[in-house]
């Protein structure tokens, strides 16, 4: 009876297993152009045409189809979306590199376009190749990311897409409360006010530092008058302006004014109020207002404090084109169709997603938030993290471990800066 | 009618796939571990050139490197005896009783080991937030403080390895289980005649009956400890200052993150030749009650 | 069910021990109240996953914490089932698993081998089977997936279940049980003329039904979880499993824990009921791969 029940078993098992191979094979490569297997034969048309292949990042793809509908429509180049997990977008990136399989335009973080760039796996996008795309010259765009701003080795390999940037957010009501009529304007203020606010009790602070972000120091560093890279594009901390930036980093944690341990949860500590006072980007007001919707008209954002000037990180995406695609001119009038203000405008609306385009963040529909109004001020002023390679494992970690060892475990300023400049001496933009 | 063939029919599709998905790669990694292959080399064959032992040298001069393995070395010494002397406790405790009871009992043990780590994380990283997380709370109404479980340096591997602990011991419970269901009930019978109580017939009778089992779960938990991974990259991704950074981890750092792929492919040889050492000491040393 | 019984006879009859000694009745209450204990704890972190899962946003990052939803919503499964594509997610998922049972006979087969036969080899290619179980999977990624690129395999479900179809854990437990097969009976077999294809299914398989069942759990817990095979060798989201599906909602910032909270109860119960269907199944299984 075993016997025949293990026949039985198998024999349905074998026959699911048989159809599985058999649709996988059909279905799982509906268009040979999206593996890449074939090399410019099906682009050399004159008019360009698709299947696109489009990596981006986020939970669904339902977002970005529905923008590039119209695309389609106007212009017959079919649009395949691939939503790819933030965590895991290396581990496809570099095995699509070793393998040459890759897609026809991709989402890149800024963080990432240094290290992708190096790869040589992104298409160059020199003047002679952007010029037939009136929506994609430079003077379009965001200052701190248009043209050269995001060149590596002197080449341009990716045009803007989405910017994020760095605010301050600040409860209002509480900070009424402890006296204060309006949010800090310079960071001496801030320390101030940080300090008072974290009077108010045990376990109550005035700001908070995510240990984290290693953009926030670099943030500071501008806001003295400085900058992180000497004219020569090599990582220089050795300056006055970072030490200020090291005292104000280090300063607010000796005061007590901001949380020790690192896993702080900031939407939680903003809309409880231990935390009244935090820089963080538009992705922490949705949070906020999805958590808690009651908690309107009690908090606002303004634009970061002043050192000598309030310059705040231009973060966000670029959007390149596989060097090795088939479909070069298709790529290219899709990334000129996302980089027109009004896709721009509905992008925003679908995702919530900052334009890069300078029109579009002009645009009354963004201007008439107020918050987005005091995101798109803040981003006339703003700059990228130096493009060195590996920022988040190389410089931006010993930036954050020297800062961290000073702030959270005692160690010696001097002592912890010199290794800092140790571990760093050679990364370069170059 | 025995054709010489049929061995080598019969495991020749799961060795060839084990050694193209397993040996394969180690190889294709030791050779990797000799050049310099980096993002940009990656991308282009020829950019890359052979550096002999270079990043063994560094990889040993690495402070990080030698953190990782001194973290891993805790998690091996802490988790490894937890995960098996829990399990074996559990399932001491579930063999008292056949009963329905108990046999619904043992699911709820399982749990752990069936869930997706992502799940896990977001859980565990909940009940351990430091401000407004359940266990402090907890505390708090009982007037202690709060603990800093994931931000303090000292304390943190021992939440992460907690964690994993709780992940661990499903799968080993029930081998164990299934261990002391194959103790025939005569032994027991005749130690109880003997006057033996409850406690002694475990410690004398039935644990040296499971020698291979303990060993069995001891070697599978040791190997699957040296590449402690998952628990460390969700709950804190190696921090606070590396701290809970295991070796897997930080070749993972390396070699994805930071696109240094020769570095992590000598650091994953070194990974390797540890694991696969410390296993043949521990089989050597159960050699003799062994048999293969 | 009845052949399993008969293979349950030569190892002893397990009786409940709360029939013997008076003096032993009482024993399995405190068992019983510490393990319950125990599954308590073990399994809060789960009814806390439940129970967010059907929380509102509001109620998750309250501080106190909310025990309990102010009200009940399943908003979020209708998300990821309407909005975020679960179903298809789904739908893949058994499709790796069905592929990856496929890897089941061949671990049979190997561990009958490296059994029952003895060839040329044999010592040095078990050893390397061994082995694979040492090699971080880290290190794996890249050539496995140039061999898979190499084949014409990348994009497809079959590649994406082969990496993981075959397991030296696998080959292990299946060569300890088929140890136990008694040689007489397959030699008898052969005497009478059956050929080996034919001893192997109809004699050997079905004496192996406890440990194929085991390895049906297994199997279907691995390809259920699958999560980086997956991610890497598909080029077409409608390949995505349930893991890669979640991995999605962890946005790079700012996530929503009850969509994730949702999305994890969805992956963990039906290997919850696979277990608790094969759970009688798994327990002898072990037992009767003479692992005591």
């Amino acid at each position: 009876m075993a016997n025949s029940f293990l026949r039985r078993a198998l024999v349905p098992v074998g026959l699911v297993a048989a159809l599985a191979l058999a649709a996988c094979s059909t279905t799982g490569s509906t268009s040979p152009a999206a593996t890449g297997s074939a090399p410019g034969a099906s682009g050399a048309a004159a008019a360009p045409t698709g299947p696109l292949t489009v990596w981006v990042m986020g939970d669904t793809t339902a977002h970005f189809d529905a923008l590039v509908k119209p695309f389609t429509q106007q212009t017959g180049i079919q649009v395949k979306t691939v939503a790819i997990p933030w965590d895991s977008v290396d581990q496809k990136f570099t095995t699509a590199v070793a393998s040459g399989d890759g897609p026809d335009v991709l989402q890149v973080g800024l963080s990432k376009l240094r290290t992708y760039a190096d790869t040589g796996a992104l298409l160059p996008l020199d003047d002679a190749t952007l010029a037939p795309y009136s929506h994609l010259a430079s003077a379009n765009f965001l200052d701190g990311v248009a043209g050269k701003a995001t060149a590596v080795g002197g080449k341009v390999v990716s045009v803007p897409w989405i910017s994020d940037t760095r605010v301050l957010f600040y409860r209002s009501d509480i900070l009424s409360a402890a006296g204060i009529s309006s949010p800090p304007a310079t960071w001496d203020e801030l320390r101030t006010d940080a300090k008072k606010l974290a009077a108010r009790g045990p376990g109550q602070y005035g700001y908070y530092i995510p240990q984290w972000d290693s953009p926030l120091p670099v943030e500071m560093t501008w806001d003295f008058g400085g900058d992180i890279v000497g004219p020569d594009g090599a990582v220089n901390f050795d300056t006055p302006a970072f030490r200020k930036a090291v005292d104000l980093y280090t300063g607010l944690y000796a005061d007590k004014s901001v949380p020790t341990n690192s896993d702080f949860d900031q939407t939680q500590g903003f809309v409880s109020g231990v935390a009244p006072m935090l820089v963080s980007g538009p992705y922490l007001a949705a949070a906020i207002k999805d958590a808690a919707p009651d908690l309107a008209g009690k908090w606002s954002v303004a634009q970061l404090p002043k050192g000598t000037t309030n310059t705040s990180l231009l973060a966000g995406s670029n959007m390149a084109v596989w060097a090795k695609t088939a479909h070069k001119a298709a790529a290219l009038t899709l990334l000129d169709f996302l980089s027109q203000p009004a896709t721009q405008v509905t992008w925003f609306g679908l995702n919530g997603d900052l334009p890069t385009v300078k029109a579009a963040l002009a645009d009354p529909t963004l201007t008439s938030d107020p918050l987005v109004s005091v995101y798109a001020a803040q981003l006339a002023n703003a700059k990228i993290v130096p493009l060195v390679p590996n920022w988040d494992g190389a410089t931006g970690k010993a930036l954050l471990d020297a800062l961290n060892s000073i702030a959270l475990t005692g160690k010696d300023k001097e002592a912890a800066l010199t290794s800092l400049f140790a571990a760093t001496k050679g990364q370069s933009t170059n | 009618m025995r054709s010489r063939a049929t061995p080598y029919l019969l495991v020749g599709p799961a060795t060839v796939l084990l050694l193209a998905f397993g040996v394969l790669p180690i190889l294709v990694a030791a050779v990797v571990s000799l050049t310099n292959l980096d993002a940009a080399g990656l991308g282009d064959l020829s950019r890359v050139s052979g550096v002999g032992l270079a990043n063994y040298a560094e990889l040993f001069g690495d402070a990080a490197f030698w953190q990782a393995m001194r973290n891993t070395a805790f998690y091996v010494a802490v988790g490894v005896p937890s995960v098996v002397l829990v399990s074996l406790g559990i399932a001491l405790l579930l063999n008292r009783s056949q009963g329905r009871f108990f046999r619904v009992l043992r699911s709820f043990y399982f749990l752990p080991a069936i869930t997706g780590i992502v799940a896990i994380a977001l859980v565990w990283g909940y009940l351990y937030n430091t401000q407004f997380g359940l266990l402090n709370y907890v505390l708090s109404l009982v007037g202690l403080g709060p603990v800093p479980w994931l931000s303090s340096p000292s304390l943190v591997k021992v939440s992460v390895a907690l964690v994993a602990i709780w992940r661990g011991t499903g799968l080993n419970t029930i081998i164990f289980l299934a261990a002391l269901q194959g103790v025939p009930k005569e032994y027991l019978e005749a130690a109880a005649l003997d006057g033996a109580s409850r406690l002694r017939t475990t410690w004398s009778v039935v644990l040296p009956l499971l020698r291979f089992a303990i060993t069995f779960v001891t070697v599978t938990t040791v190997i699957a400890w040296l590449q402690f991974f998952d628990e460390a990259f969700v709950l804190t991704k190696g921090g606070p200052l590396g701290s809970s950074t295991s070796i897997s981890l930080f070749l993972f750092q390396q070699g994805f993150a930071g696109a240094r792929f020769g570095y992590a492919s000598a650091g994953s040889v070194v990974l390797f030749v540890v694991i696969a050492a410390v296993t043949l000491l521990q089989l050597r040393a159960r050699r003799a009650d062994v048999e293969y | 069910m009845s052949s399993t019984d008969t293979l349950a006879t030569p190892r002893a009859v397990v009786r409940p021990a709360t029939r013997s000694h008076g003096r032993r009745a009482r024993r399995p209450w405190v068992a019983g109240i510490v393990l319950t204990l125990g599954a308590v704890l073990t399994a809060f972190p789960f009814a806390w996953m439940i129970v967010s899962a059907v929380k509102p946003r509001s109620d998750s990052l309250a501080y106190p914490p909310h025990l309990l939803p102010s009200h009940v919503t399943v908003q979020y499964f209708t998300q990821l089932l309407r909005q975020l594509d679960f179903g298809r997610y789904l739908v893949n998922t058994l499709a790796v698993v069905l592929i990856s049972m496929v890897g089941l006979l061949l671990m049979a087969m190997a561990g009958y081998g490296f059994a029952k036969f003895s060839f040329r080899g044999k010592e040095p290619l078990f050893f390397l089977v061994l082995t694979t179980m040492m090699i971080p999977v880290q290190v794996t990624m890249i050539p496995t997936y140039l061999i898979l690129n190499g084949i014409g395999l990348t994009n497809t479900l079959v590649g994406i279940a082969l990496p993981t179809l075959v397991s030296a854990f696998g080959v292990f437990l299946f060569r300890q049980f088929m140890a136990t097969i008694p040689t007489e009976v397959l030699e008898a077999a052969r005497i009478d003329g059956a050929g080996e294809a034919r001893i192997f299914a109809r004699i050997v398989l079905p004496m192996s039904r406890p440990i194929l069942a085991v390895q049906v759990v297994l199997t279907f817990i691995t390809g259920w979880n699958s999560f980086l095979w997956p991610l890497v060798i598909a080029s077409d989201q409608g390949l995505y499993t349930l893991s890669v599906g979640i991995a999605l909602l962890n946005q790079q910032v700012a996530t929503n824990p009850s969509l994730q909270m949702a999305a994890a109860a969805v992956m963990v119960v039906p290997v919850l009921v696979v277990f608790v269907v094969f759970q009688r199944n798994i327990v002898q299984g072990f037992a009767l791969s003479g692992l005591k």
